[in-house]
């Protein structure tokens, strides 16, 4: 069981509380009209999955219900950061 | 017995949602309107006779009083208030329960993965959780009392489970 910072609350709580939302800082196109099938279906559906350091949102569900921001790595489970939506992660 | 769990509740309070974005005269408005200190620690809930104010989020949290003062605390947050801020009757949302005694923390303990230990849950805290596969709020009082606030459609399932988890240390009849 992981125990994630969550900045809201200000305290490691217990991941049970938490719900996992995917990759972070997916943009979405500004004119999806524009876009051909490919491109749409890569933003759609396609995520980086990498073996390592992962930018990820998760819901602080149970608890504030808060989206945030945490810099997990995929092999290890390690967290290295949390960070509010909107705050700029720092360089890894 | 002497280290009996008092269990008390499901009880419908005046609960009310505020959400605004803190700025520098928030305070000083609910404080008028409830005549409760707004917390502005995250997890911190503060009370003032029959009652409470508890923080739920960097902008929202949860005002209770007793049953039947919804409207009059409403309108008194409306008239105190300025700016960007929503104020919603909750009170069918939300049931209370409320656990005393010296081990009603173990009744806590069953139930859910947070930390009760009074060295980590001091009197003046809450915290949003999973509880018995539901969610709660739970807020620690300054009488060394527990309340449980739980969603409405919870509280039989709740209620049934505390008498359970408390079996071990009842109320004397
Ligand atoms: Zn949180």
């Amino acid at each position: 069981m992981l125990e994630i910072h969550c900045p809201y609350c200000g305290e490691p709580r217990s991941e049970e509380e938490f719900s996992y939302a995917g990759e972070a800082h997916i943009r979405r196109p500004q004119d999806p009209a524009k876009l051909d099938d490919r491109a749409w279906g890569d933003y759609l559906h396609f995520r980086s999955n990498p073996r390592g350091a992962h930018r990820e949102l998760w819901f602080h569900a149970a608890g504030c219900r808060r989206y945030l921001n945490v810099l997990r790595d995929t092999a290890s489970y390690h967290i290295s950061q949390t960070h509010r939506v909107g705050e700029s992660p720092e360089d890894v | 017995m002497p280290d009996a769990t008092t269990l008390r509740g499901p009880r419908r309070q005046a609960c009310l949602s505020l959400r605004a974005k803190p700025n520098p005269s928030l305070p000083a408005a609910v404080a008028t309107a409830l005549g409760v200190e707004l917390p502005t620690t995250p997890c911190t809930h503060h009370r003032a006779g029959e009652r409470g104010l508890y923080w739920l989020g960097p902008d929202e949290w949860l005002a209770t009083a007793p049953a039947g003062a919804e409207d009059a605390l409403q309108a008194a947050l409306r008239s105190a208030l300025t700016g960007h801020f929503a104020v919603t009757d909750v009170s069918g949302a939300w049931r209370s329960f409320n656990l005393a005694g010296p081990r009603a923390i173990e009744v806590l303990r069953k139930s859910s993965p947070c930390d009760f230990h009074p060295r980590a849950f001091a009197p003046g805290r809450c915290v949003q959780t999973v509880f018995a596969k539901a969610t709660a709020l739970i807020a620690g009082n300054a009488d060394g009392d527990f309340d449980v606030i739980t969603r409405t459609s919870y509280a039989d399932y709740l209620r049934r489970w505390l008498e359970v988890a408390a079996l071990e240390h009842p109320a004397s009849p």
